[in-house]
């Protein structure tokens, strides 16, 4: 990078900030209309730190959280039609869920900013860095810029909403850094110091089309076959080349404005090098390392990365590298079957349409799923392809490197003996069929015995001290008799029981991502019936199947357990409900109350934490007129157990069940870990999370505090935890007012339904 | 690049690349993050370096071992190494049981210091830590921080600026007032009084490496299961495996006191529990019913939460401090502990 004297260019700050947070400040700067969003690891922190800057009035961008990062795709779209500037990070799986809606934004050329924070796709889920997010949006009709650092991060994201927005390129950017490098890492950066230097550069967006001028009606997305959406692509296609045309003029304005000049590709003793590598973003700032290393021994090497790949510099590649003998193409990722990652395919073809182009090149494979990129791997590639210069041929074409063949006098296997069928039966619990009524009654249910009920999650997960998930899951399957399957969504259960190559897992456990667990649970399902009635899995084969899944998992993925209860699978979804996203570090969900403050819903001048009301799943659930319903605590455990053990009965014989239990958060609730019960409590005793059953279609309170005159203000519950205690000052006062009133609302609602059969 | 200080510090030693390192070696909770960000902050805007920081990430629970990682240099040295500290100058260790799980000590060699939060002398952490040889301090960081209202994390800032011989404490000192004047200004005074204590109450000492225990080299990829011997599909077929775990590290002080003498075995605890620490055994009650009856505590798994305490009606378990009581001799192992097949 370039520098320019400081007297020409405009003033700025210098600080000491992440890539996420240099994001957001650019973000924060741009003051973008929008900002549609769902948190994901490591992406999250731009809104949060957005959301923290809103809470003290830095800025009006309106942040919506999606339940998804399909929604948050589509709000997005929506905003960006109405010729409102537009703002969305993700990563990862994030991207993935978006991509039905990327073409649409490109297609019908509406620009906006997306930031990917990059992270290894899944399964096995993985949360660290590599590219095998980004290099599946290859083909979205986006542009795709690279940021190498925090600096970059920031640059580009200014760079990216000119470039865009030009008239003759109309598209949407990606601005991709990499995960926890550059996202996590701090470095000196600088920023200007008045936000109006940015506004002034990237200017008012001028919307050529927008939905929401009655004058003008349009139609946005028409029905369009043959022969006429090739035309369309052929637009987008010119619209990519006329971005391709244009970065240069953009990246010098920009030159102009920082001092900081970035070039279509960014090199590092190019000029001479014999041998060079190829590589993107962070790993290109260390292998610069290692091109100092070698030429200090002699040897003629450089080192290259576009700084865009959308549209891809293959002009500037060729002129790079003619007279480099041996070049290596390093991905973070593989397009599987390809024999290369998408760059190396790439470059290969980039370099096929220069005739006089004699360079030989090898493909390397690197730094998957966040594997560390040392100087010594750099230069072990360098090595390799001045091994390849000097015989003149390619003998490895691809390869990984940094993958570990592994010790192979170990095999793992099996520590301890299954838990058996007996085990887990210990018929403690006695279940029976009121036959006049139909209702099931529970005996039995006593705190000493069952504890002699094997655990079906073991000893030694790493959840934080005090957890309630645990407490929550133990008693729940204490009431559940014989075999059991599990299936995780993604969230704090899935990461804490199943760090490999450990599992805390007695049974067999399934994970999936926690947008889909509910149908894949019900595949398990149908599929075991299935082969049991073929014969191949014996009839005496008797499992419960049980999902669990976060309230984040219940937001993200209601469409899907929906669809899984109208289907009535013969299964159970328990949720636990944390009040919030807390495994990606405490982002408000649908199921946060009213007030409470998290990572996404601060507590400011200009804001009063979580600004809706919580979400009432259990009444949702019960809609799709599935045989059982339930509401638990650990806390009034003899009643969660009751509850389980009918959860069964009907999960066995009559379809889906459904049912949720509060559990405590105290890392993110900031309360006391040792009262975790007594807040689930409170909660109950407030009647904001009230226990009850739905039996087919009837409501039946299971602990009514009023009679039993224990019934408090919901004060008493919001005055045990940290992340309530605002809401006890004065100030507050009309917030607790509010939340006071909906909860009694509900709450005298269910006692109208409790005392009606058709309600 | 202009740089916010004119004057700028002059770092003692270097590595190869140019870098003075520090590693903090901690558990989520103790505020190692925030140490890290303070220090290399402090460098970068105080005085006048260049620098980077950042934490091992993964999942950040509470109680997890955690790593925080600084790099300064010369203004004009680039930084572009994003991978951990390998070698460090200085090794911060903010929580004594964490050496029996995590080894702390890995790339530790003559020329670095290493500084520990323990009540105990150098010569006698040496031995615990089974340090090769260098510089080693003490500091009764977790005492000052309660003596003070801080946390663990800015006593061990004071030993840390002190150890290095060149991260002013002034420049420090200026930086604990920003971070925390601008949300918790009532907590300035007492982190300064902490800072101010751990510069001056760190005992260093100085252990020529003798022969008596070895350099640790540092491993970069511990697995034992490579491409050729992981089961396919990422499958861990090893059901219960981390029973084979230690989480006693995750504790900060305090555990549950069982007085079976007072226990009623009515089985709550089990119920308050989140990781399953109580072990029961079969008997017979004094009207000759099979019953099963509370034993005691496996503590290699219990974190400390207290939960138990809470709902003990009883009172039979009550809270104690960790380092007043034998924990080894109190625990009774979980039977399937002895049937683990390795």
């Amino acid at each position: 990078m370039d520098t320019k004297a400081a007297r020409d260019i405009a003033k700025q700050e210098m600080d000491f900030l992440s890539g996420n947070e240099m994001a957001a400040l650019s973000a924060s700067q741009i003051n973008f209309h929008i900002m549609g969003y769902y948190p994901i690891t490591p992406s999250t922190e731009i809104a949060e730190n957005l959301d923290e800057m809103k809470a003290e009035g830095e800025h009006n961008i309106v942040l919506i959280p999606g339940e998804g990062e399909h929604g948050a795709a589509a709000i997005c779209y929506g905003a960006t039609t109405t010729g409102a500037r537009v703002f969305n990070a993700t990563s990862a799986q994030g991207l993935l869920y978006a991509m039905e809606q990327l073409p649409v934004q490109s297609g019908t050329r509406y620009p906006m900013l997306l930031d990917i924070v990059a992270r290894a796709v899944s399964g096995p889920l993985d949360i660290r860095c590599d590219h095998s997010d980004i290099m599946m949006a290859l083909n979205c009709g986006w542009i795709i810029l690279m940021a190498k650092d925090p600096q970059a991060a920031y640059d580009m994201n200014i760079i990216g909403v000119k470039l865009g927005e030009l008239e003759d390129v109309r598209l949407p950017v990606m601005v991709t850094f990499d995960g926890f490098f550059t996202s996590h890492q701090k470095r000196r950066v600088q920023y200007f110091s008045d936000k109006k230097v940015v506004q002034d550069y990237v200017g008012s967006h001028p919307p050529k089309y927008i939905s929401v001028d009655p004058k003008n009606p349009i139609t946005i997305g028409p029905y369009m076959n043959d022969p006429d959406l090739i035309n369309n692509r052929k637009q987008l296609s010119m619209a990519m080349e006329a971005a391709y045309n244009r970065l240069e003029e953009v990246f010098e304005s920009y030159y102009q404005l920082s001092g900081r000049r970035y070039g279509i590709l960014d090199t590092y003793q190019m000029e001479d090098a014999e041998v060079a590598l190829f590589i993107l973003n962070s790993a290109f700032e260390t292998s610069k390392e290692a091109v100092d290393k070698l030429r200090a021994e002699g040897f003629k090497v450089g080192v290259m990365m576009p700084n865009v790949i959308r549209p891809f510099p293959a002009r500037e590649i060729r002129e790079c590298v003619k007279n480099v003998r041996a070049l290596c193409v390093a991905d973070r990722q593989e397009s599987y079957g390809a024999w290369g990652g998408n760059m190396s395919i790439e470059v290969k073809a980039a370099l096929k349409d220069d005739m006089d182009n004699r360079t030989l090149v090898i493909s390397r494979v690197y730094g998957l799923g966040g594997k560390e990129f040392y100087v010594e791997d750099a230069m072990d590639m360098l090595r390799e392809a001045f091994v390849v210069a000097k015989k003149g041929k390619v003998e490895v074409p691809f390869e990984y490197v940094g993958a570990t063949p592994g010790d192979l006098s170990y095999i793992p296997e099996q520590i301890q003996s299954p838990l058996t069928r007996e085990d887990t039966s210990p018929h403690i619990i006695s279940l029976t069929k009121d036959e006049k009524t139909g209702m099931l009654d529970v005996k039995g249910v006593s705190g000493r015995p069952l504890n002699e009920m094997p655990k079906r999650i073991s000893q030694g997960h790493s959840a934080c001290s005090g957890c309630g998930i645990f407490p929550g899951l133990d008693t729940f399957f204490k009431g559940i008799e014989g075999d059991v399957v599990v299936l995780f969504h993604t969230g704090c259960g899935m990461v804490v029981t199943t760090g490999y190559p450990y599992t805390s897992h007695n049974v067999t456990y399934i994970h999936n991502l926690f947008q889909s667990g509910a149908p894949t649970l019900g595949g398990v399902v149908e599929a075991f019936r299935e082969r049991q009635r073929r014969g191949e899995i014996p009839e005496s084969e008797d499992i419960t199947f049980v999902m669990i899944t976060g309230d984040g998992g219940m937001d993200i993925g209601m469409g899907h357990a929906i669809g899984t209860a109208l289907r009535n699978h013969k299964m159970i979804i328990l949720e636990y409900d944390n009040q919030g996203y807390m495994n990606t570090g405490a982002q408000l969900s649908f199921s946060t109350p009213l007030g409470h403050a998290t990572s996404t819903s601060h507590v400011g001048p200009y804001q009063s934490g979580n600004q809706l009301q919580h979400k009432d799943t259990a009444q949702i659930m019960a809609a799709c007129n599935i045989p059982y319903v339930f509401t638990g605590i650990a806390t009034q455990y003899r009643d969660l157990i009751k509850k389980a053990s009918r959860a069964q009965y009907y999960a066995k014989n009559e379809g889906l069940v459904y049912g949720k239990i509060l559990i405590t958060c105290p890392l993110e609730w900031k309360s006391e870990e040792r009262i975790g019960l007594e807040i689930l409590q409170a909660a109950t005793d407030c009647c904001f999370f009230p226990l009850f059953e739905v039996v087919h279609g009837k409501t039946i309170i299971s602990y009514n505090p009023e009679e039993k005159g224990k019934k408090v203000s919901v004060t008493e519950w919001l005055k045990l935890m940290g992340k309530t205690k605002h809401l006890l000052k004065p100030d507050y006062k009309d917030v607790v007012e509010k939340l006071q009133k909906e909860v009694d609302r509900r709450w005298e609602r269910l006692k109208a339904m409790h005392e009606h059969p058709l309600l | 690049m202009e740089t916010a200080k004119t004057r700028i510090a002059a770092i003692p030693r270097k590595n190869q690349q140019g870098f003075f390192e520090i590693r903090m070696e901690s558990i989520g909770g103790l505020g190692a993050n925030v140490a890290g960000k303070i220090l290399a902050e402090t460098g970068v805007l105080g005085m006048g370096l260049n620098g980077s920081n950042f934490s091992s990430y993964g999942s950040e629970k509470k109680g997890a071992p955690v790593k925080a990682h600084v790099r300064l240099c010369d203004p004009d040295t680039p930084i572009r190494n994003n991978s951990p500290v390998e070698h460090p100058h200085i090794l911060a260790i903010f929580h004594e049981a964490l050496i029996k799980t995590v080894p702390v000590l890995q790339g530790v060699g003559p020329d670095s210091i290493v500084i520990m939060n323990t009540t105990k002398p150098p010569t006698e952490v040496r031995t615990i830590l089974k340090l090769h040889g260098g510089y080693l301090g003490c500091i009764d960081a977790l005492g000052i921080a309660i003596a003070e209202n801080s946390r663990v994390n800015i006593p061990m800032l004071g030993a840390i600026s002190k150890a290095s011989g060149f991260i002013e404490p002034e420049s420090l000192r200026e930086a604990i007032k920003k971070v925390f004047g601008r949300k918790y200004p009532q907590t300035v005074p007492g982190n300064l009084k902490a800072f101010e204590r751990g510069y001056h109450e760190v005992k260093i000492e100085l252990f020529p490496p003798d022969g008596k225990y070895p350099y640790q080299p540092f491993v970069r990829n511990p697995s034992r299961l490579g491409y050729m011997n992981q089961p396919i599909g990422g499958i861990v077929v090893s059901a219960g495996k981390t029973k084979e775990k230690d989480l006693s590290p995750s504790r900060t002080g305090f555990i549950p006191v069982l007085d079976l003498e007072t226990c009623t075995h009515c089985g709550e605890c089990d119920y308050a529990c989140p990781d399953y620490c109580f072990v029961w055994e079969k008997g017979v009650t004094k009207t000759g019913k099979e019953a099963i009856f509370l034993k005691g505590i496996d503590y290699q798994y219990c974190k400390g939460c207290l939960q138990c305490v809470w709902i003990c009606k009883p009172k039979a378990l009550t809270t104690g401090r960790e380092s007043d009581h034998n924990v080894e001799e109190m625990t009774v192992p979980h039977p399937f502990r002895e049937k683990l097949t390795k």
